[in-house]
């Protein structure tokens, strides 16, 4: 199931939370260039996941969740434009755990 | 002479040039020639003499034209109020700049911005404030977000700066709008943090960042509004208008009482 929330997608498979860009996100920043994950691993709705730097802004990208980051794209720091790709196999971002459902659920359908 | 003794040679007749020029000057072009030396001017330290020097420079030339506090003006609705002019003239708690993400303060010489005349009326000192902000940092400032220094010479207690989005060719999206209320938000949030009881908010984005007017002083209101009304801050918001085209769209959009 695939909603979105806070200019990302949202896709659950069983716990697993996976978020990722959307292309409304992708066109506002532009060519990414920097990123750097917050090395905090609980995340409150509206918590930081990680900074970035592209070539229309600087950013702070926000949760639409609360949740436990259970895994992080790390390939995203060496290779910034990742998050620029169409697929989602390269522009995910976290996945979370302990979210909320009925939260999730409320979000719009993607 | 080799390349580097020639670049020595030149570069020796250009700043004698300069200050041939600067001994030649009025006043105003001395002014002109001193802010625009501070705005390019490297965060790095600087002597207490310098500082001593410029700081009563800078208090004499702040005071030259009358400062406006909170007490001059007439409440718009509760808490919230317009006024025109240039923002270095106001004499309250804290005054919102419009930063760029490098947060340095303007670096184009005599460039007619709100960072520029901000950064030089409250003297050296606001670049090294941000500088070391920025540098404990370690990256350079989200849109959004809000810093806090003090506003040194300035008539203005503190300088709360932030980065607006850019708009571009593509237009207003819903994240600007949403990255230009949550410069309003993580302002006021930090003014109530250092207890200001005043605030004097810019035309956040309107400028260089081409955010239309109208549509950013909505975001604007409504955010001021909508924070007060959940936090019950008793803070005082002053919105801040230059233009003649933001002073009417402020004054209509504060006629309508909600």
């Amino acid at each position: 199931m695939k909603k979105r929330g806070d200019f990302l997608f949202i896709e659950k498979n069983g716990d697993v939370y996976t978020l990722s860009m959307t292309p409304e996100l992708q066109d506002d920043i532009g060519t990414v260039g920097f990123v750097e994950f917050i090395d905090e691993d609980t995340l409150e709705v509206g918590g930081a996941i990680l900074n970035l730097e592209a070539s229309k802004t600087v950013l702070e990208l926000a949760s639409p969740l609360a949740g436990k980051i259970v895994e992080r794209n790390e390939s995203v720091t060496n290779e910034p434009t990742l998050l620029n790709s169409a697929k989602s196999e390269d522009n995910w971002v976290v996945k979370l755990t302990n979210v909320d459902e009925s939260v999730f659920n409320e979000l719009e359908e993607a | 002479m080799n390349q580097e003794e020639k670049l020595d040679y030149l570069i020796a007749y250009l700043k004698e040039e300069t200050i041939h020029a600067c001994s030649q000057a009025s006043v105003d072009e001395k002014i002109s020639l001193f802010r625009g030396l501070c705005n390019v001017r490297e965060p790095i330290p600087v002597s207490t003499d310098f500082l001593k020097i410029q700081n009563q420079f800078l208090s004499a030339w702040n005071h030259e034209r009358p400062t406006v506090s909170i007490n001059d003006l007439k409440a718009a609705q509760h808490q919230l109020y317009i006024w025109q002019g240039d923002i270095t003239r106001l004499a309250v708690d804290g005054i919102v700049n419009a930063a760029n993400s490098e947060l340095l303060g303007c670096t184009l010489a005599n460039h007619h911005c709100i960072d520029n005349i901000i950064h030089t009326r409250a003297g050296v000192q606001l670049r090294l404030d941000c500088y070391e902000i920025m540098q404990q940092q370690g990256r350079k400032e989200a849109a959004g977000k809000a810093k806090i220094t003090k506003g040194y010479n300035l008539p203005a207690n503190y300088v709360i700066h932030t980065v607006g989005p850019f708009i571009d060719s593509r237009g207003v999206s819903l994240l600007k709008e949403r990255l230009l209320a949550s410069c309003y938000e993580a302002s006021l949030k930090l003014a109530d943090e250092y207890q200001l009881s005043t605030i004097a908010f810019c035309c956040i984005s309107t400028g260089e960042f081409n955010f239309p007017n109208q549509r950013a002083a909505e975001i604007a209101v409504q955010t001021v509004k909508a924070y007060i009304h959940k936090t019950q801050s008793e803070i005082q918001v002053i919105f801040n208008v230059f233009k003649d085209e933001d002073l009417h769209i402020y004054e209509s959009l504060l006629a309508k009482k909600e």
